[in-house]
């Protein structure tokens, strides 16, 4: 070998401390010699011999080494091979991988099917080219090796087999993927960010899909088939569905009103009844009103635990990165360019705003500094100007508050003295009254907001944390005009509770619950309504006008930019309607699903023709855990009515699966002791203290030793650190050392070859 | 797999699937892709070799402010032209398919301009310009905001980013997996 001859040829000369070096690494490197030529006439290239560099350098030394011989290269490639899939397969891997990679001379003597098949698969994590790669996975397939044995071989097969079918899944999965273009198109245009948020609605899109899923199999699908023909005369039921009649079909269909309420849409019509029948003789049983109750239940519970999902993964994700804001900068300047922008505007936008984070992080820096000089009246004024705000924006919340209650009772008295008998020959006008609650609050989400941006200016807060606070508020002033709504519909069905005896109440509706659905069906509607109107009529014009004129007021009406806070706010709304509702109209989700469905089309449009790109970064990770917070605390703002209506509020007397029920609750009640005694005892005892209390101690004993392991984690993090630090401390001085020997002995050689060539010529000269 | 005038045969398309992170289908997507680049010089020679400028020409590496890096880095040549297979390397790491700890292998040698193995001061520089682009930070905020950067990730304190203090931070970071990707 090359290295070899140079060696032999050095030996005679080289002296002392060198060769003892170069043998050095010449056994635990066994082809670092090029390099050592390299130091040689380099020395401060010394750190490439650290052996922490090895394992890398070896992979990028490849080229450089393909000159001396094909059998170095090969041992070269192996090597790093198995170093560089140590690393990159370690996390994830199971035991045997590591196994297998820590053991690279082993592997090569031992392989079997299994190993090689593995190691082709790790190929592909290096970075050399396409050629290099196929050369390896030849000579890995032409390797002899051994079969595998029996049961081995057996699960090998199974394993080959399933990752076979996995691609096979993934490669049809890849053809369906909703919507695969036109994310790449948003990408492209406005970053990761906003995707995070388009993928929001395609997440909200199957969720819904899959509410709407298990309430049509378990509810819709059963009423449906199973539809109940006796119809007792007297009972209170009859009546409800004997009332009569007569009004506009469009009305009907946009109000839920009308032949609509006595579809599958709303509650009403589900029957209180456990269909049977027979097949061969055996009697089956389905009970409708269970399955109901039992339906909504496990769908509450499969979006609170999906929602939990995808949060935790955020939270845990932002728990990593944040062991303090420490790596903001590296974050912004190696992940700040999204790879996937293709659109040279967006790519100008994007330069600038890189730059203005990075001078934004800088500034940061300085008003910190500031914060701490401000002076003591300064900070007084601000706190005080920050109260002020404060009660403002309380004030302003309960204010539209009160509007709400104000306009939906105003409203529904308004419907209420219409004349009953008379044909509606103003159905427009009682239109407008029966949508001026929805309207209203549409109305309020849109101006209110406007108001709060504004003041949010005046209390100087960081950017991070205005974007943060007015999404607090907004979400406040959504979910408290709806609660307002819950609030008033309450007092409305509540009136009857005194005289149960009579089907029908004076001043109270029929089925209370059908028209809770109608209700907020008329404001899933509204809503959706606008933000079509909004994006196309009044938006899209605006983009128009910027576009195309070019004076300063146009641009100054028509720019806009794409708030992501905003249009998350929307969908979490619609949503939120969706959760609200389904279980007084099992049909929402899936009106839902195709909101979804139409919204990401119309948010599309607003993003991609209405907008101008942000200058905002939105940063992907961030906005997701943003989205699932805010849509845990609607889901919760959802479920608590819900919660309450199912196990407090009297169910209708004439119609619904739980007439005749003091209420929902009550059901699942009667289910539970009519069920045997045993599941019973169970239940039973899972609620004693025999129960709780062990289960409470071991709780916290496990909390408290999970406590313990990340502090001392933590502390382990510090030490190491620090050690770290140390460490290449040693190394920056012992390199620095090395180097200057090595200087010093290459002189020292020069001198003495010098001498000796003075002292040879000096022979010469004497001999001659 | 019935690709009709497919210009691969199944072997190397099996080659290529075990080699990359792509099925067969995103291969041939992927050649697609490259051959629109330059049909006829594709379409004669389906492994040609384009020039940078004309790989240059794919939008998202056009208006990247690393797209003669990242040519350069995945060109079999070391001179930013790029066969298929080179491309195909290029797109097998840019996809939503390969880890973390490949990505960052790539974007490490995409950022060391000078080829040392480390990102120095200077390295960094160049990142920082090539990101912000046509607009200027001025010499102080510069030297600043390098020095922040060196805090934060320069665990042993020697002035420059190791590989591994590099993969440190791209394994914290949670952006870098979804910014570091290019649909094909």
């Amino acid at each position: 070998m090359s290295g070899g001859d140079r060696n032999r040829k050095k030996a005679p000369r080289a002296q002392g401390w060198e060769e003892a070096g170069a043998e050095f690494y010449q056994e635990s490197y066994p082809s670092t010699d090029t390099d050592f030529d390299v130091l040689q006439r380099d020395p401060n290239q010394l750190t490439t011999l650290l052996p922490s560099k090895q394992t890398r350098a070896a992979a990028t030394t490849i080229k450089r080494i393909r000159t001396t011989t094909d059998t170095k290269t090969f041992r070269r490639q192996t090597s790093s091979r198995s170093r560089r899939g140590s690393t990159t397969t370690r996390r994830a891997s199971t035991t045997a991988d590591v196994q297998v990679s820590m053991l690279p001379d082993l592997s090569e003597n031992l392989s079997n099917e299994q190993r090689t098949w593995e190691e082709i698969m790790q190929i592909k994590a290096l970075p050399i080219s396409m050629a290099q790669k196929k050369e390896m996975k030849a000579k890995l397939q032409s390797e002899p090796n051994l079969r595998l044995q029996g049961f081995e071989q057996l699960k090998w097969k199974r394993r080959k087999i399933w990752k076979k079918f996995q691609t096979q899944i993934k490669e049809s999965y890849s053809k369906l993927e909703l919507w695969r273009n036109d994310l790449k198109k948003i990408e492209g245009n406005c970053g990761t960010g906003v995707v995070a948020y388009f993928l929001f609605i395609k997440w909200l899109l199957f969720l819904n899909f899959g509410i709407f899923t298990l309430v049509f199999l378990f509810v819709i699908l059963p009423s449906i088939i199973f539809k109940d023909v006796a119809q007792c005369d007297d009972c209170c039921s009859s009546i409800y569905f004997n009332q009569t009649t007569d009004s506009n079909i469009v009305l009907d269909l946009v109000q839920g009103t009308g032949q609509m309420e006595r579809t599958i849409l709303f509650y009403g019509i589900y029957s209180n009844e456990t269909f049977s029948y027979e097949i061969n003789g055996t009697k089956l049983y389905y009970d409708l009103p269970l399955a109901y109750i039992a339906v909504t239940i496990v769908y509450f519970l499969l979006s609170l635990f999906a929602i939990v999902k995808s949060a935790a993964k955020g939270f845990k994700e932002r728990l990593v990165e944040g062991e303090g804001q420490f790596y903001q900068y590296c974050n912004l300047i190696f992940g700040g360019w999204d790879f996937c922008i293709h659109n040279d505007k967006t790519a100008n936008m994007k330069h600038k705003a890189i730059f203005n984070e990075i001078k934004g992080l800088l500034e940061i820096e300085r008003r910190e500094e500031e914060r701490q000089n401000r002076t003591q009246q300064e900070r007084t004024k601000l706190v005080i100007v920050r109260v002020f705000i404060n009660i403002v924006v309380v004030a302003v919340l309960a204010a539209s508050a009160a509007a709400i209650y104000f306009v939906f009772d105003y409203s529904t008295e308004k419907v209420k003295n219409f004349p009953k008998d008379s044909i509606f020959n103003s159905s427009i006008e009682s239109l407008l009254y029966e949508f001026l609650p929805s309207l209203s609050i549409v109305f309020l989400n849109i101006i209110v907001p406007l108001i709060f941006s504004f003041l949010v200016d005046l209390e100087k807060y960081s950017p991070i944390n205005v974007i943060r606070i007015t999404l607090v508020r907004t979400v406040f002033l959504r979910l408290s005009s709806l609660f307002v709504l819950y609030a008033s519909l309450y007092i409305k069905v509540s009136c009857d509770s005194e005289n149960v005896s009579s089907c029908v109440s004076l001043d109270c509706t029929l089925c209370w619950e059908s028209f809770v659905g109608q209700q907020i069906y008329k404001l899933v509607l509204t809503d959706f309504a606008t933000h079509t109107l909004l994006t196309f009529f009044i938006n899209f014009p605006r983009a128009l006008i910027a576009k195309n004129c070019n004076n300063k007021v146009a641009k100054i009406i028509g720019a806009q930019d794409f708030e992501l806070p905003k249009h998350v706010l929307d969908v979490i709304y619609s949503q939120t309607l969706c959760w609200l509702g389904c279980f007084y109209s099992p049909l929402l989700p899936a009106i839902a699903t195709i909101i979804c469905f139409l919204m990401f089309y119309i948010k599309k449009f607003s993003c991609l023709i209405n907008s101008t790109p942000s200058v905002t970064i939105y940063r992907a990770s961030r906005s997701n855990s943003m989205f699932m917070i805010v849509l845990l605390l609607s889901y919760v703002f959802a479920v608590i009515p819900i919660a309450y209506g199912i196990g407090e509020l009297l169910p209708s007397e004439s119609c619904g699966p739980f007439r005749a029920l003091p209420s929902v609750w009550s059901y699942i009640v009667n289910v539970f002791s009519s069920s045997p005694t045993w599941l019973q005892s169970i239940l039973f005892f899972i609620g004693t203290a025999g129960f709780a209390v062990p289960a409470f101690v071991v709780l916290t004993l496990l909390l408290y030793y999970y406590w313990a392991v990340n502090s001392a984690n933590r502390h382990m993090v510090v030490v190491l650190k620090n050690q770290l630090v140390l460490e290449g401390h040693d190394k920056q001085f012992l390199l620095d050392r090395l180097s200057m020997f090595i200087k010093q002995q290459q002189e020292s050689q020069k001198r003495l070859r010098h001498a000796e060539m003075m002292r040879d010529g000096e022979r010469i000269v004497s001999s001659n | 797999m019935g690709q009709g005038k497919s210009q691969f045969s199944e072997e190397e398309l099996q080659d290529y699937e075990d080699l990359t992170y792509f099925t067969k289908k995103e291969v041939l997507y992927a050649h697609q892709k490259f051959k629109s680049l330059a049909p006829e010089k594709v379409g004669h020679n389906k492994n040609a070799k384009l020039p940078m400028t004309k790989i240059l020409q794919y939008p998202e590496l056009g208006v990247n402010p690393f797209g003669d890096r990242i040519c350069k880095v995945f060109s079999s040549s070391h001179d930013g032209d790029c066969t298929f297979e080179d491309f195909l390397d290029m797109m097998s790491v840019f996809s939503d398919a390969a880890p973390k700890a490949v990505k960052a292998e790539h974007a490490f040698r995409i950022f060391d301009f000078d080829g040392d193995d480390m990102l120095g001061t200077s390295d960094l520089r160049q990142v920082v310009n090539r990101l912000i682009g046509s607009n200027q930070l001025s010499e102080i905020e510069m030297q600043h905001l390098i020095q922040k950067i060196l805090e934060e990730a320069d665990l042993d304190d020697d002035g420059a980013l190791s590989f591994a203090e590099f993969e440190h931070i791209i394994d914290k970071s949670s952006d870098f997996a979804s910014a570091f990707r290019i649909r094909l």
